[in-house]
């Protein structure tokens, strides 16, 4: 009987080399894919994240307009006039002093005349 | 017949090569093509167009202030397809935009993808009911961004401001306009959504952004504005006229500082006015402009040379027979001069230099001041006026033109046609617009004044401006129109109302003041013309109703202008009206 263990003359050997070249493509193609994937899913990410910054953005310059329009209601003549007549706020005349002018006006003197248009307390 | 296996191998492969290389073909066509057009059936079921709307530019005064602007807004809309609890989403949106709950469920129901819900939704509504969709997991309702356009001052200066309807589309005054300039171009963008809706932005498609409008800032002057408001409105309660009007023109560049009309209305709320309230009396309306006219003659006349500074001028003791008829003065008068004929507004005497000049000549005055004709300001809807020519004229024309009478004319040519007097006599073309400018400020369109025409000369304009200052002071026929401190220059105007039936309504009025101040150098020239106040016909002068008006618009917008005053002041006057005696004879 022989018990010699001898590799048979037909059979297969393992073809390492082979094995790991193959290996090597499978894996790469697998990286691939999956380096696809996840930045597919970062692209998505990103994304999202562009439109709520987006609608953010949207949202604070829609406030900003709303506030601008409410200021320019709020300090429109009318409004500021309205609020003269109820008292809220006073109109406080600039006195003449206070106004630098090129040429002197011409003052009113005698008692019972209208004002002219300049203003008188300056010259007191 | 029999095969061999090679033939038969060679029969299948070839079979399969066919069936292959057809669908390749077909591949090939589908994708090389056809790919225009399938890749545009594609984009249809897929891609959504997203409108990215423009902002309409605001309109400013000459000096920033804001006087139309815009409010966002949203317009809130469901796509059904979405929609997964209609109950609790139409509870929910009933809530929050007041609408009835069983009307908004049956919008759902319908099935359509773009259900309009309510439009013109504030921003804090829309971001409360889209945050407590978002808690409820509700889903299915969407928002665009729109705006409202906002009249901050109300019905201050409505009519030249003008208003959108509905629909956004501008209806008139600048807003129409200016359309081109204010409305920008809507950008878009085609982008995709996932199946709760939501765009995915990595699937953007080709974008443009929206060319936002430009700003347009007028030649208004809002302190100048209101004083004119002010004034106008108190005159309109007071004496109650079926419309007031007043211009404020600076005549050297053309530039309209002022201009107010009353009935007015407020562009906020357009829907509430009615079509007459909304005019802008100024340039559609047409009026005989009475006494002011006298200018034209005068000038006319001095420039001809048919009359010079010495030429008197027999004024038929207040009663000329002409043409079969008498025309007549409030006071008879003998030999009066030109600047005399003015201060006194005489009617013999205008219509005597209109006979000298003849009545071509004449007409060619009348038109080279600007009658007749479009001035070309920036408002929609200018009218030319009413003057026919000397062929269309009768027997009696040439001597009722001349104060104002047989001729139609605008509010607006009435004041450009006196600026002709206060500059030196040159037709500035009358402009609202000053300049067109980006979002940044940057100027794209400066509009400069304007010579229209030289239409006397200077000398000429100069007598008649002198003589237009003696209307003012005593004697003249305008004597409360005097603003303390300053020579005012000036005409009157009184002219019966024509009827709509035909001839002239008895016993109403238009009344009117136009000058300008300071007489030797003039910063302004300004209108007040009222039709038929309702007060006692032997008051209702344009001296004695439209002159005080005038003079205190004049003397506030001289403190804001901050002129000097160039005159020593006068003595305190009483009440015009008030104070007025007895009747007089109309003509004034």
């Amino acid at each position: 009987m022989n018990t010699e263990l001898t590799t048979p003359i037909n059979s297969n050997p393992i073809q390492i080399g082979k094995i790991l070249c193959v290996s090597t493509i499978v894996g790469i193609l697998l990286a691939v894919g999956l380096g696809f994937v996840y930045i597919k899913n970062l692209q998505f990410a990103i994304g999202e994240q562009i439109r709520h910054t987006e609608r953010k953005i949207q949202q604070v310059r829609a406030e900003n307009e709303v506030l601008l329009a409410k200021v320019t209601e709020l300090t429109s003549r009318p409004a500021l006039q309205a609020r003269v007549k109820s008292g809220y706020i006073a109109v406080v005349n600039i006195t003449g002093d206070k106004i630098a002018r090129l040429t002197p006006p011409v003052q009113a003197t005698e008692v019972g005349t209208l004002r002219t248009a300049f203003n008188e307390f300056g010259q007191q | 017949m029999k095969f061999t296996a090679n033939t038969r191998i060679g029969i299948a492969c070839g079979i399969a090569a066919s069936i292959f290389t057809v669908f390749s073909a077909r591949l090939i066509h589908l994708h090389v093509a056809k790919h225009e057009e399938y890749s545009r059936l594609a984009a249809q079921k897929h891609l959504t167009r997203q409108v990215i709307h423009a902002k309409r530019g605001m309109i400013l005064d000459r000096n920033g202030e804001i006087l139309v602007t815009n409010l966002p807004v949203r317009t809130m809309f469901a796509d059904s397809s979405r929609i997964k609890k209609p109950e609790a989403l139409a509870a929910l949106v009933a809530t929050y935009l007041g609408l009835d709950e069983t009307e908004v469920l049956e919008k759902f129901s319908t099935g359509k993808k773009y259900i309009v819900l309510k439009r013109e939704v504030p921003e804090e509504t829309a971001l409360a009911l889209l945050n407590e969709m978002q808690k409820q997991k509700l889903r299915g309702i969407f928002t665009e961004q729109d705006a409202v356009r906002i009249y901050p001052n109300g019905e201050v200066l409505g009519h030249v401001l003008g208003f959108l309807n509905h629909e956004g589309k501008a209806v008139q005054g600048i807003e129409l306009s200016m359309n081109s300039q204010l409305e920008g171009k809507d950008g878009y963008r085609f982008i995709e959504r996932d199946r709760t809706g939501r765009e995915i932005v990595l699937y953007r498609g080709i974008e443009e952004e929206p060319e936002h409008g430009n700003n347009v800032r007028l030649t208004i002057d809002m302190g100048l504005q209101s004083i004119v408001e002010e004034e106008l409105d108190a005159a309109y309660k007071d004496l109650k006229p079926e419309t007031a009007n007043a211009v404020l023109v600076d005549p050297k560049t053309g530039a309209i500082l002022a201009m107010a009309c009353r009935p007015c209305f407020n562009p906020n709320e357009p829907g509430k006015a009615q079509p007459d309230q909304m005019k802008n009396r100024a340039i559609i309306d047409m009026v005989e402009p009475g006494s002011t006219f006298k200018i034209v003659v005068a000038a006319g006349a001095l420039n001809e040379g048919k009359v010079d500074e010495k030429t008197t001028i027999f004024c038929e003791n207040g009663r000329f027979a002409y043409g079969g008829r008498i025309l007549k003065d409030h006071h008879g008068y003998g030999h009066m001069g030109v600047h005399e004929i003015l201060v006194k507004s005489s009617n013999i005497g205008s219509a005597k230099m209109a006979l000298m000049m003849g009545g071509d000549k004449f007409y060619e005055y009348v038109r080279r001041f600007g009658f007749g004709e479009r001035l070309g300001v920036e408002l929609p809807g200018e009218i030319p006026g009413l003057v026919h020519p000397p062929a269309r004229w009768d027997k009696l024309t040439i001597t009722r033109m001349p104060m104002g009478h047989s001729i139609a004319v605008t509010p607006l040519q009435i004041t450009m046609g006196m600026a002709v007097i206060a500059n030196g006599g040159q037709l500035m073309a009358p402009r609202i617009v000053q300049s067109v400018e980006k979002e940044t400020g940057e100027i794209l369109v400066k509009k400069e004044p304007t010579i229209m025409r030289n239409v006397v000369p200077k000398k000429t304009a100069h007598f008649v401006s002198e003589a237009l200052v003696g209307v003012t002071e005593p004697g003249g026929t305008a004597a409360f129109a005097r603003v303390n401190g300053f020579q005012v220059a000036g005409k009157t105007g009184t002219a019966q109302k024509v009827s709509p039936h035909g001839g002239y309504a008895a016993g109403k009025y238009v009344v009117s003041f136009v000058g300008f101040m300071p007489a030797e150098d003039p910063k302004f020239v300004l209108l007040v013309m009222v039709d038929d106040a309702k007060i006692a016909s032997n008051l209702n002068y344009g001296g004695l109703v439209a002159a005080p008006i005038f003079s205190r618009i004049a003397e506030r917008a001289a403190r804001y202008m901050d002129l000097t005053p160039t005159m020593p002041p006068i003595p305190l006057q009483p009440a015009p009206i008030a104070s007025t005696p007895t009747t007089e004879k109309r003509s004034n």
